[in-house]
C-alpha cells in the first residue's frame, strides 16, 4: 500500500503536447476514479504511473519513490487493462500465478495464493479452464485475480467494465468495490462513466483535454462543480444550462433567460447585469403550484421516476420527477426550482460564480 | 439436392485435378514399387517382385547413408533457418531508416527458382573464380574447395538452403508477430517478467502455431531438396550431399531403375510423415496435455 504523487506532469508526442502540468496527490488506501470524454489523457496518465508512458516532465512518485525511469516491474503495480489481457495459452490458474511465477515463488505458495484469490472471486471450480471457456465476467474476474494474488502497493484499472453488459457492469462496480474495502490497497481506476465514478470513487479526478478540470469527493463535484465542464460531465441526466443575464426586480435578483424565461436565483449569488449560464440538475427541479409555466415536449415515464422535457424558447429544460404526470405534449406544466441547489457560471470563463 | 448437385459440379474440377495429378500418379509409383523394372534393361518388362525392393533398400547403404545425410541436413537447415528467420522478423518489427527496402530484397531470394539459387551458388563457390573462396582465403586464410572436402560441401549447401529460405521462415514469422495483440505483453511487464521471460512464457507460445506451419513446411520441402543441391555439388564429393532426392534422381535416371526408384520414394513419403507426426507428438501434443 502506497500514497501516489502526480507532480506537474506533461506528456508530449513530438511536438504535440497532450497532457499539461497535471497535478493530483492519491492517499494511502484512496479509491481513486480518472474521468473524463474519450481523448481526455485519462488513459495515458494510468499508463504513465504503471511504467507503460513515458513521462516527458514532471514527476510520479509511488509511496514516495520517484518512478519515472523505473520499469513496470519494478514498480509493485498491478493492472487490469480494459481488454483483461489474459494469456490465451495459460489456464485461469496460470494466469493469475504467473506474476508470482515470474518473481521465482515457490508452487506451493503460488497453489496457496491463487486459491484464495480465487475463492474471493468465485473462480474456484475455474481454475483449470482457458480464457476462451471463460464468459466475460469471468474473465473481468481472472484479470482481478491475477492483480490480487500481487498484493502490489497500487491497483491501476483501466476501463475494467466497458465490455462487459449493463447488468454485469453493476454487479461487478459492486465486487470492486467491494474488494477495495476488503484490500485497503490504493486504487487508481479509469471510466469514461460518471456513474463508475460516482459509486466507487473516494475522490474523481475530472480530466478534458489533457488538464485536471476538478478533484474532489463524489458529492461535492455533484453539489459544487467548479465549472460548466465537470457541472454537465456529473450527474446523470446531465445538468441544465440556460443563458442569460442576471437582473434585478426590486430589491430582489432574478435571472432572465435569452428566450425571456425568467428563472429566480439565490439571493446574492451574482451582480447585476452579469451574463452568466444558469444551470440546474433535471432532479432539483419539481412539478407543483407556484412554478414557471412551461410547455410540454416529451414525457418519458420510467417506472419509478417520470422525466419531462420542455421547450422554452431554444432551449430545453429536462425534469426528473418522482410523480407520474397525465400531461401530454403541449400541456403546460408548473416547474418549480430548488433555489438552494441553483448553479450560476460566468458566461465568458464557464467558471462558478 | 439441387445444390447439393451444385456443390459437386463447383469442386469437380478441383476433383479431377488433384485425382489426376496426385492420388492417379501416387499409387501408380506405390504399384511400380512393387515390381522390377527397368525398361532399358536386357528384359525391359514390369516383373512383379512383392517387397523385393523394399527389402534391398534396408540393406542399401547407399541409401541409408543418402537417409541420414538428408536428416542431418534438414535438421541444420531447418534450425538455423528458424533461429535467423525469428531474429530477422524481429528486427523488421523495429523501425529503422531503409525498412522497406531491406524487408524488400531480403525476400527476394524465394522468387528464384531453385535451379538459379544452385547455379548462383556454384558459381560462388567454384575455387579460383568464386567470391566466397577468395573471401574466406583473404580473411581466414581458409581454402574452401567443395568439390573435394565432403563438410565444406555438406556446409555450403545447408548455408544456400538457409540463403534461399530464411526469408519464408521471416516472412511467416513476422506475419505472426504482428497480429499479436498487444495487452498482453504489456500486461507480463507488469506482471515482472523480464524480456528473456516474455520470450519464453508469452511469445514464444503466442506464435507456436506460426512456428509449428513454417517447420512443417520446411521440413517438407528440405527433405526433398533436389535441384539446388544437383546444380552446386551433384551429391558429391563421393556421397556427402547425396540428400535422398539426388539419390532418387541418381537412380531413377541415369539407371532407369524404376521400381527401386519408386520404393525409395514411398519410403521418403513415410519418413516425411513420420518426422512430421514426431515433431507434432513434441510440439503441440504435450503441451494441450500439460496445460
Amino acid at each position: 500500500m502506497a500514497n501516489v504523487t502526480i507532480d506537474n506532469v506533461v506528456k508530449r508526442y513530438g511536438a504535440a503536447e497532450i497532457m499539461h502540468g497535471v497535478n493530483v496527490d492519491i492517499d494511502d488506501g484512496e479509491f481513486v476514479v480518472l474521468v473524463g470524454p474519450s481523448g481526455c489523457g485519462k488513459s495515458t496518465l494510468l499508463r504513465m504511473i504503471a511504467g507503460l508512458e513515458e513521462i516527458s516532465s514532471g514527476q510520479i512518485r509511488i509511496g514516495g519513490r520517484v518512478v519515472n525511469d523505473v520499469p513496470p516491474k519494478e514498480r509493485d503495480i498491478a493492472m487490469v487493462f480494459q481488454s483483461y489481457a489474459l494469456y490465451p495459452h495459460k489456464t485461469v490458474a496460470e494466469n493469475m500465478g504467473f506474476p508470482l511465477k515470474m518473481a521465482k515463488r515457490p508452487q506451493a505458495e503460488i497453489d496457496s495464493k491463487v486459491g484464495k484469490a480465487a475463492q474471493i472471486l468465485d473462480l474456484s471450480h475455474l481454475l483449470k479452464r482457458y480464457p476462451k471457456q471463460l464468459s466475460g465476467g469471468q474473465r473481468q474476474r481472472v484479470a482481478m485475480g491475477r492483480a490480487i494474488v500481487r498484493d502490489p502497493q497500487v491497483f491501476l484499472f483501466d476501463e475494467p467494465l466497458s465490455n462487459l453488459d449493463a447488468k454485469l457492469r453493476v454487479t461487478m462496480r459492486v465486487e470492486i468495490k467491494e474488494l477495495h474495502q476488503r484490500l485497503k490497497t490504493t486504487i487508481i481506476y479509469v471510466t469514461h462513466d460518471q456513474i463508475e465514478a460516482m459509486t466507487m470513487a473516494d475522490k474523481i479526478v475530472v480530466m478534458r483535454d489533457g488538464r485536471v478540470e476538478q478533484i474532489g469527493a463524489p458529492l461535492d463535484l455533484y453539489d459544487r462543480p467548479q465549472n460548466v465542464f465537470v457541472a454537465g460531465f456529473i450527474g446523470s441526466p446531465a445538468m441544465n444550462f440556460i443563458h442569460g443575464r442576471i437582473q434585478s426586480q426590486g430589491a430582489a435578483l432574478q435571472f432572465v433567460a435569452e428566450s425571456g424565461l425568467v428563472l429566480p436565483v439565490p439571493p446574492g449569488s451574482a451582480e447585476e447585469g452579469r451574463a452568466v449560464i444558469y444551470g440546474i440538475r433535471p432532479e432539483d427541479i419539481e412539478i407543483g403550484p407556484g412554478g414557471i409555466p412551461v410547455r410540454v415536449a416529451v414525457i418519458e415515464p420510467m417506472g419509478a421516476e417520470t422525466q419531462v422535457f420542455a421547450k422554452v424558447g431554444n432551449d430545453m429544460i429536462d425534469a426528473i420527477v418522482r410523480q407520474r404526470i397525465a400531461a401530454r405534449p403541449g400541456d403546460e406544466l408548473p416547474f418549480r426550482i430548488d433555489v438552494s441547489k441553483v448553479h450560476l457560471f460566468d458566461r465568458a470563463t464557464e467558471k462558478r460564480i | 439436392m439441387r445444390s447439393n448437385k451444385l456443390g459437386w459440379m463447383l469442386l469437380a474440377p478441383t476433383l479431377v485435378i488433384l485425382g489426376l495429378f496426385g492420388v492417379v500418379p501416387f499409387i501408380y509409383v506405390l504399384w511400380v514399387s512393387f515390381h522390377q523394372w527397368n525398361p532399358f534393361a536386357a528384359n525391359p518388362e514390369m516383373i512383379a517382385n512383392g517387397a523385393d525392393n523394399f527389402r534391398q533398400l534396408v540393406f542399401d547403404t547407399g541409401f541409408l547413408s543418402s537417409l541420414s545425410v538428408t536428416l542431418a541436413f534438414v535438421f541444420f537447415a531447418v534450425t538455423s533457418e528458424l533461429i535467423l528467420g525469428y531474429a530477422l522478423a524481429q528486427a523488421f518489427m523495429k523501425d529503422f531508416p531503409g525498412k522497406a527496402f531491406f524487408r524488400t530484397i531480403h525476400t527476394l531470394p524465394l522468387i528464384m527458382a531453385p535451379i538459379i539459387v544452385g547455379s548462383i551458388w556454384k558459381l560462388m563457390t567454384t575455387p579460383s573464380i568464386g567470391i566466397i573462396p577468395d573471401l574466406l582465403d583473404s580473411w581466414f586464410g581458409y581454402d574452401l574447395n567443395i568439390g573435394q572436402s565432403a563438410v565444406a560441401a555438406f556446409v555450403t549447401t545447408v548455408v544456400m538452403d538457409i540463403w534461399h529460405w530464411t526469408p519464408l521462415v521471416t516472412l511467416s514469422l513476422i506475419a505472426a508477430l504482428v497480429a499479436l495483440p498487444a495487452d498482453p505483453f504489456e500486461q507480463a511487464q507488469i506482471d515482472g517478467a523480464s524480456k528473456r521471460q516474455i520470450f519464453w512464457h508469452i511469445t514464444l507460445p503466442m506464435i507456436r502455431p506460426a512456428i509449428v506451419a513454417t517447420v512443417f513446411i520446411r521440413l517438407m520441402d528440405a527433405l526433398r531438396v533436389v535441384d539446388e543441391v544437383l546444380m552446386l555439388t551433384g551429391g558429391g564429393p563421393g556421397s556427402a550431399t547425396r540428400y535422398i532426392g539426388v539419390h532418387i534422381f541418381r537412380e531413377v535416371f541415369p539407371r532407369t531403375n524404376y521400381g527401386y526408384g519408386s520404393a525409395v520414394s514411398v519410403v521418403v513419403l513415410y519418413i516425411t510423415i513420420l518426422v512430421c507426426w514426431l515433431l507434432y507428438v513434441g510440439l503441440i501434443a504435450p503441451r494441450n496435455n500439460k496445460a
